[in-house]
């Protein structure tokens, strides 16, 4: 057998269930993998070993005693530092909630508890989750597990970097521009961002509410749809949450058509492009069709994207004030504006200049010249993917168009940085389903295939990304020692 | 480019003090932004009359009942007499 960090989710569950090992034997190889390689990733804010180790004995008991363990017993999940855990510190890795312990779980992990999974920590990201790099993590970038030279892509890098080291065996990450995609192509792990809706945002400290959405991080596609059945579902505490089928893992696959979006190649690394076309083979080898085809506006998402993305944070980031929770400073020498003002001062420089720019686009004079176009835009976009999904059952490119890079390149020039999301968005402007797939290597770093589907397909993502993972064998571990 | 009283403008609308580096150095960044999302300008006017896919439709909304939370947890000692307490608004 694997070495029990190595283990995929499923395998967790039914070890345990058949006794081969324990959770708390388990939790405890994942707790010395932490001790061996976080030092050089630092893919946590908050670590729960004491509560982890807890939780393991619980599952332990219950297994002695012949309980139910519930269809995740004793699978230790890491969760974006975005995400409200009870009685764990949530910081989104901002300086403004550095304090802040919440007092509920989110509607995910409370699907999570209830079905016998271990919280074991809290994952960094890029503040508020506005970054492609977690460079912009307040507290420390997460480095690349194939390369610590390298960025492990963001926001949800912890979430990538902490999955493909062996130090937690799935992780939920959130999605709001490619947040989950991202760090799943950069540091090779399977990352699913779910329709909107599909996933309760009930405790997701909101960035831009119209276009997150919570989703896991795992290192098999079978651990994918696992943990998408226990986190979907209708919640009224989200209304925009709504019930949804199932999804199973299917050994017999339909035959699908599939367009390669020629948009989402062009202008890419030649390593990626060409491990896409190679891929694109073994679509045919396993009973597809393959074609090209081109959006037309394809062109206007990425500036709609960051029009609309900035405007709803401008919105939801007004909610820090520093009054029920934030820094020790005291409000009798200030005036509303001024301590309002004065607390603020202490986001990064990124959210502030996506606070900035959201102020603008909504401000009179600029709402209809980039606010409405971009919603207009978005619309668009949607119809135009729609009437593609009549004919397609999934358009595919690279996840991202560009191998990771090293620290520090892109951090000065917001406009690069951005340009790092241009094939990611779209899912996130549409409502789509999205997934990122490892598909090889180019210079010893990872590629990811991103697929899409039409709203609620993620059957169809799920069947074609399991045929194809058993098809390509690719290293599945760094090596950090 | 956005100006410095530009700047200062949106940073009061947005309620943020701006360190000297900052201000230093935003209105570069931003104009980039700007000048990136100004792609949008090339929209056909046609193209704009599209139905808002995003529409809220108010009906579909659950009725808005006020529950209490298990567990109030103010992480500072800002109440008095049970309600919190902010800063004079002037």
């Amino acid at each position: 057998m694997s070495s029990l960090h190595d283990l995929l989710a499923h395998e967790v569950v039914e070890g345990i269930k058949e006794g081969l090992f324990t959770a708390e034997e388990y939790v405890s190889s994942l707790i010395k993998t932490i001790e061996d390689v976080e030092s050089k990733l630092n893919s946590f804010i908050t670590l729960d070993t004491v509560g982890a180790l807890s939780s393991a004995k619980l599952i332990d008991r219950k297994i002695k005693e012949n309980e139910d363990i519930g269809y995740l017993g004793g699978v230790a999940v890491g969760i974006k530092d975005n995400i409200s855990t009870k009685d764990i510190r949530t910081t989104c890795a901002s300086k403004i909630l550095e304090d802040y312990v919440p007092s509920y779980d989110a509607t995910v992990i409370r699907n999570l508890k209830q079905n016998g999974a271990i919280i074991l920590g809290k994952l960094n990201l890029d503040e508020f989750g506005m970054g492609s790099t977690t460079e912009y993590s307040r507290y420390y970038p997460t480095h690349n597990p194939w390369n610590l030279d390298y960025v492990p892509g963001g926001s949800s890098g912890g979430c990538g970097a902490a999955v493909a080291a062996g130090e937690c065996t799935v992780s939920l990450g959130s999605d709001t521009g490619g947040s989950i995609r991202c760090p799943a192509s950069f540091c090779s792990v399977v990352g699913l961002k779910p329709t909107y809706g599909r996933v309760s945002r009930y405790g997701l400290i909101s960035y831009a509410n119209s276009l997150e959405q919570i989703g896991p991080i795992c290192r098999s596609v079978k651990d994918i749809a696992l943990i998408m059945n226990i986190i979907s579902g209708k919640d009224n505490s989200d209304n925009t949450s709504m019930s949804s089928s199932p999804i199973t893992i299917n050994n017999k696959l339909d035959k699908f058509d599939i367009a390669i979006v020629k948009e989402l190649i062009n202008d890419g690394d030649h390593g990626v492009t060409g491990t896409i076309y190679s891929t694109s083979d073994k679509f045919k080898e396993i009973g597809c069709t393959c074609d090209e085809i081109s959006i037309k506006n394809l062109h206007y998402a990425l500036p709609s994207y960051y029009t609309l993305a900035s405007a709803e944070a401008s919105s939801n980031l007004a909610r820090y004030d520093n009054i029920r929770y934030g820094f020790d400073l005291p409000i009798e020498e200030y005036k509303w504006d001024t301590y309002f003002s004065n607390v603020r001062k202490n986001f990064g420089e990124e959210v502030k200049r996506r606070i900035l720019i959201g102020s603008y686009v909504l401000s009179s004079g600029y709402y209809s010249k980039y606010y409405l176009k971009a919603r207009s835009l978005r619309s668009l976009l949607k119809l135009e993917l729609l009437k593609l999904f009549k004919k397609y059952d999934l358009l595919i490119g690279p996840t991202m168009p560009i191998l990771p890079f090293k620290f520090g390149e892109k951090i000065d020039d917001p406009i690069k940085m951005y340009l790092v999301d241009i094939n990611t968005v779209i899912a996130n402007l549409a409502g789509i389903p999205a997934i990122s797939l490892p598909i090889g290597f180019s210079n010893g770093l990872p590629i990811g295939l991103q697929m899409m589907a039409a709203p609620f397909e993620e059957q169809k993502l799920i069947d074609v990304s399991h045929a194809l993972e058993n098809t390509i064998n690719i290293q599945r571990r760094p090596n950090l020692t | 480019m956005i100006s410095k009283d530009e700047l200062e403008y949106l940073a009061q609308i947005s309620k943020i003090n701006l360190s000297e580096d900052e201000a230093k150095k935003f209105p570069e960044q931003l104009d980039k932004t700007i000048e990136y999302i100004d792609i949008l300008e090339e929209l056909a006017s046609d193209d704009l009359n599209v139905l808002d896919l995003q529409e809220v439709k108010f009906d579909e909304l659950r009725d808005d009942v006020v529950k209490m939370s298990e567990e109030l947890r103010i992480t500072k000692n800002m109440t008095e007499d049970g309600f919190l307490r902010g800063p004079k608004m002037k």
